[in-house]
């Protein structure tokens, strides 16, 4: 709780009236193989950013193996039946070109972005990529070797273990519960695994393309058909996956790290979809909570107590299920007092209605931060994915500050009410057990486990 | 071939503060940016870390502007704001919807003009600082690797050789003169520029820097010590213990040559050459070709924003069944053959293309991601305060565009030696045993 009066500033300047916020027309197109594509223009810069997403990504490759479309995506740039992977990285950099390409729980993604006079080319190489990756054996082994060192590596850092084990804690045995494969799981891929994954996955019917940058938006619609016009294919079929339990109850989940100066703090519940109708107030009261430098949370364990640098929380929407989460890595000494702000500035929310002002303060924020999409071509670009992605209505962007404004504090005390429980929140703490283990004994039931997942207590 | 042009006007205000405008009307949105001319190099001896830890204290509170009301301020307008230091300049920024524009100016003059902090708020932010250091370094795997390990290595002049981020003893030693002395020092009008991008127009943002900004008094010319580096004649190694993570590592530095020079634009083009992503030959060699790095790049740091001695870095992380010298061999190789074959000209016209693309990218995105106009305003910034040219923003790219193969041999022959570089190897506590160099 602040110790601490709150001064206010004296001769602020007014806020001038708000300018009128007009997000770029869209052109929205289905070419006859069933891909999706929408397009922007945005001329800030003579670049464009693109994605080609597919509805698919590791948990529905999971009940073949955890990490397989990530590990699909990772190799599927390496080699196609016309370039080797040395000539597709040349060819990038001939048309000042960047590649990546991954996947995330529901999603795999070719994500790109390049000079507009190389647009052809370059979506020339996307389509290439998505249509005709030959997985060579060499390159799959060489990732696969790759993937082992990085999956050793990730265990050693604090804010890895962290989520992974709410992740697991949060979703069990369904696929989101785990968000990385084991070194027996990425020793036994196989590359015929990968081509399965990529024949069933990159198709043009479970696919969106989306581009924003400087071009003109019926000219690129044009190229993007010669391009991507060819290519066929059908949408998977939706594997459908049993609904993980809500855990009930607060429990402490210690992961043991000998030596660690600092302990990471993570604490979370089951939340939302981004398609919810309670999306919008859960994100206006995490906002208030913890999801802004202005916010309660930091305000106290940070500038009030000086506990830690970096706390934050956030609603992390994926597909099928949602979680929320709050995070703070902590001195060593504090961790029970940390934990004790957190969960008091969660049934504060719970008990109090917010004051209108605090409450006008944290739309201005929402409505203010949202609008800078517009200034950039990745920006606006991912705002675009948000909502193509999870079918959201097409005025979206143009209805949403007055959605946010809309809200009031009697929707933000049930929305706490409703979600932010501090009694069933699920408690992560990676720290040195020697050090900590007293004070993560107050908070509920106490399992002990090491970096590797192993229970020891 | 399409040339972007960045509209900019600039003035300098009667009491030395730079102003440098760059209009566009796209989005309703203004980015604000005050650059100081004082990095972590120059911090007070005896002091490392100050700088930084001062720039915790620029959010503290001023004198209209009590502590949390900066934040509150910008957050409730709609907008973000930070704060960074890097070697040689400290800036702070806000990105916020054009309508809060004099609000955000009116913070900045009252925290250019008088800072209001005390002992609580000081040692609240050295504890946020002390956090900070363990989440980013002493906690973390390869935390703080190089840009922490190297200096002390490379170089023997304190200001480019000392822990940027701070011995805890320093930080604890820091009080309230300090704070004020160098407040008084450096944070004046004459050592700084103020920059804003985006939805203004030029002459009211020139009439708006004026009525906020222009009572502010000059002071003295701040104190700067020299930088200068004694010439190195040997390689450099040093050691350090990596205790959290699994593989061994290695970084390896070249001084590189002062900014601004043919031999500056052949080093960017090379070290495009060199570690531009996949493409990049160390990567290729070490990670996808010869198999023995997991990981292996790096580059000039912020190329454009040092105004002192620097290098080009390479972070190598490798496999533990290669031994260090084995790796270094492997990285040797890249560099002998750029040395005595130079570069193709097929491939020069690579990576000219691909410098074109990144620089417009870094203007509009930058280190800031999340931060609109960013890059734009970090160049602008360093090119009014270390080169008084802010319009160098559209030149500064013919120079690297004109680049020639034989400039790029004889910058890699000049600059790539044993006898100017730096190693640091970072092994791991338990894995020690098995390295065997």
């Amino acid at each position: 709780m602040a110790t601490r009066t709150v001064e206010v500033a004296t001769g602020i300047p007014a806020l001038a009236a708000e300018r009128a916020v007009t997000w770029p027309k869209r052109t929205k197109a289905r070419l006859s193989n069933g891909l999706e594509v929408i397009l922007a223009e945005a001329h800030s810069i003579p670049k464009f950013h693109g994605e080609l997403f597919f509805r698919s990504g590791n948990a529905a490759a999971a009940h073949r193996s955890p990490g397989l479309a990530e590990m699909t995506a990772t190799v599927a740039r390496t080699g196609t039946t016309k370039r080797a992977s040395r000539q597709i990285e040349e060819d990038l950099r001939r048309i000042g070109a960047d590649l990546s390409s991954g996947a995330g729980a529901d999603t795999s993604a070719i994500s790109f972005a390049g000079l507009s006079e190389f647009a052809e080319p370059l979506l020339g190489l996307v389509d290439e990529l998505a249509r005709e990756a030959s997985f060579p054996e060499g390159e799959f082994e060489r990732e696969r070797r790759q993937k082992l060192e990085e999956v050793k590596l990730e265990r050693t850092d604090p804010g890895f273990l962290a989520s992974e084990r709410l992740r697991k804690v949060l979703f069990g045995v369904h696929p989101y519960g785990q968000v990385s494969p084991s070194e027996e799981q990425v020793a036994a891929y196989k590359r015929e695994d990968l081509q399965a994954v990529y024949r069933e996955f990159y198709t043009p019917e479970n696919g969106i393309l989306l581009l924003v940058g400087d071009f003109d938006a019926q000219e690129m619609l044009k190229t993007a058909e010669n391009v991507f016009g060819e290519w066929a294919g059908k949408k998977p079929d939706p594997k459908p996956t049993a609904a993980p339990a809500n855990p009930r109850g607060r429990r402490v989940y210690l992961v043991h790290v000998p030596g660690a100066v600092q302990t990471q703090i993570v604490a979370g519940c089951h939340a939302i979809t981004r398609k919810h109708p309670d999306w919008m107030k859960l994100g206006l009261t995490n906002s208030l909570y913890g999801g802004a430098f202005n916010s309660r949370l930091v305000m106290n364990i940070r500038e009030d107590k000086g506990y830690t640098y970096s706390p934050r929380s956030g609603v992390n929407a994926l597909r099928q299920h949602g979680f929320f989460s709050v995070s703070a890595a902590v001195r060593n000494d504090v961790v029970a007092a940390s934990l004790a702000e957190i969960f008091y500035e969660m049934d504060r929310l719970r008990s109090v209605p917010v004051p209108v002002p605090e409450l006008a303060d944290a739309q201005n924020y929402l409505s203010g931060v949202f609008s800078m999409g517009l200034a950039t071509q990745d920006g606006l670009l991912s705002q675009l994915s948000v909502v193509a992605l999870n079918e959201l209505p097409d005025n979206y962007l143009e209805t949403y500050r007055q959605r946010v404004r809309a809200l009031t504090p009697e929707d933000l005390l049930a929305t706490a009410r409703k979600y932010l429980d501090s009694a069933n929140m699920q408690i992560v703490l990676v720290g040195d057990r020697s050090q900590i283990e007293e004070q993560a004994a107050l908070f509920g039931e106490l399992e002990i486990y090491d970096a590797r997942g192993a229970r020891l207590r | 071939m399409k040339r972007l042009q960045i509209g900019i006007e600039n003035t300098k205000l009667a009491n030395g503060l730079d102003v440098v405008i760059a209009p566009d009307s796209t989005a309703p949105v203004v980015t604000v940016g005050v650059y100081y001319k004082i990095g972590f190099r120059l911090e007070p001896q005896g002091r490392s870390g100050f700088a930084h830890l001062f720039e915790h204290m620029m959010f503290q509170g001023s004198a209209n502007a009590p502590k949390m009301q900066h934040i509150k301020l910008v957050n409730s307008s709609g907008g973000m704001l930070n704060g960074s230091t890097s070697y040689d300049v400290t800036n702070y920024y806000e990105a916020v919807p054009s309508n809060a524009l004099e609000r955000i100016l009116w913070l900045e003059a009252d925290r250019m003009r008088a800072l209001k902090v005390d002992d609580e708020n000081l040692k609240n932010q050295r504890d946020v600082v002390k956090e900070e250091v363990r989440v980013n370094v002493m906690n973390q795997p390869y935390g703080g690797f190089p840009w922490l390990d190297m200096p002390p290595v490379a170089f023997r002049n304190w200001a480019n050789a000392h822990n940027f981020y701070g011995d805890f003893a320093d930080l604890d030693a820091a009080d309230l003169r300090d704070v004020q002395a160098f407040f008084k020092s450096y944070y004046v009008p004459n050592n700084a520029v103020l920059l804003l991008l985006g939805d203004v127009k030029a002459e009211e943002g020139i009439a708006l820097a004026g009525k906020y900004f222009g009572e502010i008094p000059a002071g003295p010319p701040p104190p700067f010590a020299d930088p200068s580096e004694p010439e190195q004649k040997e390689e450099r190694r040093g050691h350090v213990e990596e205790k959290f993570g699994t593989l061994p590592a290695m970084a390896i530095g070249y001084t590189i040559p002062p900014r601004r020079t043919t031999d500056w634009c052949a080093m960017a083009l090379l070290d495009q050459a060199l570690q531009g992503g996949r493409a990049g030959r160390i990567h290729r060699e070490l990670v996808l070709e010869k198999q023995i790095a997991v990981e292996a790049g790096g580059g000039i740091d912020d190329l454009f924003g040092y105004n002192g001695p620097t290098q080009m870095t390479t972070r190598i992380l490798h496999k533990p069944e290669y031994s260090s010298e084995a790796t270094l061999e492997a990285f040797d190789h890249v560099i002998r053959d750029v040395r005595e074959n130079g570069i193709s000209s097929d491939e020069l016209e690579q990576l000219k293309v691909k410098w074109r693309s990144d620089y417009y990218a870094t203007l509009e995105g930058g280190r800031g991601g999340y931060m609109p106009k960013y890059g734009l305003m970090h160049l602008l910034a360093c090119f009014t305060l270390f080169d008084n040219e802010p319009q160098l923003v559209n030149t500064i790219l013919d120079g690297f565009l004109a680049v020639t193969r034989d400039e790029i041999e004889a910058a890699a022959r000049k600059y790539l030696r044993n006898e100017k570089r730096a190693i640091v190897f970072r092994t791991p506590v338990k894995a020690s045993a098995k390295e065997a160099a």
